[in-house]
């Protein structure tokens, strides 16, 4: 039952260097309002608080004009997105016939392609689909993305005519203290977001938009907010509750405002998460090859869980702010999810990040990622295997944001090494160079 | 797991503050804010974050110069307000004078409905009252004129069949019918004529789809508009051929010309 995932943090942090996590920005949206993308964008893609009241509130002014039939007929609700540029990668201790070695790649392309549409579909009733196609030459030419539906969901909002009640329904992106789909790196997402202790059968991952439903509430200007998602586990085989793999999320996050030269604003929240797995299921096997799993069968379910809390200062203003932000995250799987697992999986993690946007034409940011395990859940690998140190540093000048388009100049370098069983750090080293573009 | 209790801990101390702190701002239209004779001077500080904030939120469509020609402009009905005339259209203060601060504050507080000037409130009060100061820098008005005081508005007698009968004959008296229609949809036989200081053609508003005017639905909202007029504009102010309590019946009769809820 078990997937070989011995490296799987090592995995999804290579997986991210090749695709990275593009997504939510639309222009659509400026060209609907005649609003300027800096409205909502600190700086694009990450929003500002006027950008997350605006998705809180369904991608709703509420000014009487939401509503699709306000909108001339010329009106066609549709964005895009890619990178093109450069990507140099240098990877160490690649296992070749003779012995490990250092191969270094230098690959002109982009980085994937995201179609999104999103808006209202009535006066109070909102929706998003994101389509990521699998091309070829995707992350670089690194091979084909995913081509898949990033997201798909309805909204449905005030609810009994409060902003605390809300309801989003099919792929969504679940509640984080930072948005990976809003990232201002390329190279580099939030690993921990994507991590599982060593040997783990899980394949939830709150980075990835998960099926379900979200509940959702916010304040009238989404100083405080939560969310609730109940989700299956994305990527697990189905098992046989009425809601397969079951997991759910939640998330508290406020925020206030101070009317300061220094200090501008302060955020925290808290999240956790907890998710059921199947361990056991009914096989079958055909004539010739090995027993199967059958769909609908899985019992045995084991729980693991997510928690952690954030912190951000923004300092300055709200409007040309320096952010800095603390997340930490921790995570436990049960022994029975881990391959030979004789106790539970544990890890602590989490990032500091600094984002400074001193105008609307450019941005630095500088993230330190850690992840330690703490406690194995299996003897078959040492217990630091899977530790991840990930450093990662860009700049962004905007070069053109009106109501219609967005283009932006993006620098970044990252350097991320998880440890192998072995002992080994093999480390990875990206430079990107590139044009960010949407319409 | 003992370190992941505690961490969870510490972000909940700042959470619990900030769940007992959101307040939003009391922004009631004042009666009482004091006359002063001479312009007042702008305050170099907020100014300085004011084009800030205005730069970041405001430029597409008022302009880079404040003179409502910013780049979505062209496709925007109504227009974008041109702050270089000085001239506002939600005021608390008699026709022909600037807004006070409290004045522009609610507009930014409570947008503009069915226009694409929307709620900023979600920015907050002090980087609202910053690019309010800055507003002023685009027109020589508001160093030349002091800011005039706020009409009185007395309280709001007992909306009754009375006195919106009392309203109609006001309604008909001073001939909003002309422009607003016999109904109060809009339609009356000059409306269609009609354009803005700007030449923007404009429409009078009608009453009758849902109680909300642009700023606010409120009846003291309603008594504000026949008193003060909207300069820019061909609503007049009837300050002038109005008494108190006639202007108070007038707002419960128009408020009866309402056939749908919006
Ligand atoms: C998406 C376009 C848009 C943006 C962005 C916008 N406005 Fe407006 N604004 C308008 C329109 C349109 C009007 C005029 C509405 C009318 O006259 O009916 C207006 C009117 C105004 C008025 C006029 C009030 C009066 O009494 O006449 C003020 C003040 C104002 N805006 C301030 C601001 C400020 C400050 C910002 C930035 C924080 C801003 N606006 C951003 C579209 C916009
Ligand atoms: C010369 C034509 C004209 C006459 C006469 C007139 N109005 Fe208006 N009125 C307008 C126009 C045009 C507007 C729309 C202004 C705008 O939206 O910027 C308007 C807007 C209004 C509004 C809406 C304000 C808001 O905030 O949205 C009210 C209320 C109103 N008029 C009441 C009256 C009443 C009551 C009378 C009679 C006492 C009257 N008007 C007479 C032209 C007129």
């Amino acid at each position: 039952m078990f997937l070989a995932a011995p490296f799987r943090g090592v995995i999804s942090a290579v997986a991210l260097v090749l695709a990275p996590a593009l997504a939510h920005a639309l222009p659509a949206f400026a060209r609907k309002t005649g609003l300027a993308c800096s409205s909502c964008h600190e700086v694009w893609p990450r929003l500002n608080d006027f950008g997350q009241s605006f998705r809180d509130r369904g991608f709703r002014l509420e000014g009487g004009r939401d509503a699709p039939i306000e909108q001339p007929g010329s009106y066609w609700p549709l964005a895009m997105r890619t990178t093109v540029g450069y990507q140099w990668l240098r990877q160490a201790l690649v296992a070749t016939d003779g012995g490990t070695t250092t191969t270094q790649t230098g690959a002109f392309g982009f980085t994937g392609l995201d179609v999104l549409s999103g808006g209202t579909l009535a006066n109070k009733v909102s929706y998003l689909v994101t389509y990521t196609p699998g091309l070829t030459g995707a992350g670089f030419s690194q091979g084909p993305q995913d081509g898949d539906l990033e997201s798909a969901f309805v909204g449905i909002h005030d609810i009994g005519g409060s902003s605390w009640a809300n309801l989003r329904v099919g792929k969504h992106a679940i509640d984080l203290p930072i948005d990976e789909h809003r990232s201002l790196t390329l190279t580099q997402g939030y690993n921990v977001y994507h991590f599982h202790p060593q040997g783990s059968a899980v394949t939830y991952e709150p980075g990835e938009n998960q099926t379900g439903v979200e509940w959702y509430g916010h304040s009238d200007y989404s100083r405080l907010r939560y969310s609730i998602s109940v989700s299956n586990e994305n990527g697990a085989p189905l098992s046989g509750h009425w809601v397969s793999t079951p997991a759910v999320w939640a998330h508290l996050q406020g925020t206030q405002y101070v009317d300061n030269d220094l200090l501008a604003a302060v955020t925290a929240g808290v999240f956790g998460m907890s998710g059921w797995h199947p361990t056991a299921f009914q096989v079958l096997t055909p004539t010739e090859g090995t027993a199967a799993p059958v769909l609908g069968t899985g019992s045995s379910f084991k729980a693991y869980r997510r928690m952690g809390a954030e912190l951000h200062l923004t300092f300055l203003s709200i409007v040309f702010p320096l952010t800095a932000s603390a997340v930490a995250f921790t995570g436990s799987d049960d022994a029975g999810l881990i391959q030979s697992g004789v106790r539970d999986g544990q890890f602590v993690g989490g990032f500091g990040e600094l984002t400074y946007t001193p105008s609307l034409r450019w941005t630095g940011i500088v993230r330190y990622e850690q992840i330690r395990n703490t406690q194995a859940g299996s003897d078959a690998a040492p217990l630091a295997t899977g530790n991840l140190n990930a450093l990662t540093a860009a700049i962004r000048h905007t070069v053109e944001m009106t109501s219609r388009t967005e283009l932006a100049v993006h620098l970044e370098v990252s350097r991320s090494a998880a440890l192998a069983a072995d002992g080994t750090a093999p480390s990875t080293v990206t430079g990107l160079a590139g044009f960010d573009f949407a319409f | 797991m003992r370190r992941s209790l505690l961490f969870v801990l510490l972000a909940l101390l700042p959470l619990g503050l900030i769940a007992a702190a959101e307040v939003p701002p009391a922004l009631d239209i004042p009666t009482t804010e004091a006359p002063t004779a001479a312009p007042q001077s702008l305050d170099a500080e907020r100014v300085k974050r004011g084009n800030a904030v205005y730069d970041r939120y405001c430029i597409s469509c008022h302009g880079v110069e404040g003179d409502g020609r910013g780049y979505s402009a062209p496709w925007l009905d109504p227009a974008p307000r041109d702050f270089t005339r000085g001239v506002f259209k939600w005021r608390s203060t008699p026709s022909g004078s600037l807004p006070t601060n409290e004045d522009l504050m609610r507009t930014l507080t409570v947008g503009l409905f069915h226009t694409n000037m929307p709620s900023w409130g979600v920015l907050g009060e002090r980087n609202l009252r910053d690019v309010v100061e800055y507003l002023k820098t685009f027109s020589p008005a508001w160093k030349e004129q002091a800011p005039a005081a706020p009409i009185q508005i007395p309280a709001e007698p007992t909306n009754d069949a009375v006195s919106r009968e009392k309203g109609g004959e006001v309604w008909t008296r001073l001939a909003c019918a002309s422009c607003h229609g016999a109904t109060g949809k809009g339609d009356g036989p000059s409306g269609s004529t009609l354009v803005d200081d700007w030449g923007h053609k404009i429409l009078p508003h009608d009453f009758t789809r849902g109680h909300y005017l642009k700023c606010g639905d409120r009846s003291e909202d309603l008594y504000r508009v026949f008193m003060t007029g909207m300069s820019g504009t061909p609503m007049p102010s009837y300050a002038e051929s109005l008494s108190p309590a006639e202007a108070w019946s007038l707002v419960h009769y128009v408020q009866s010309l309402v056939h749908e809820e919006p």
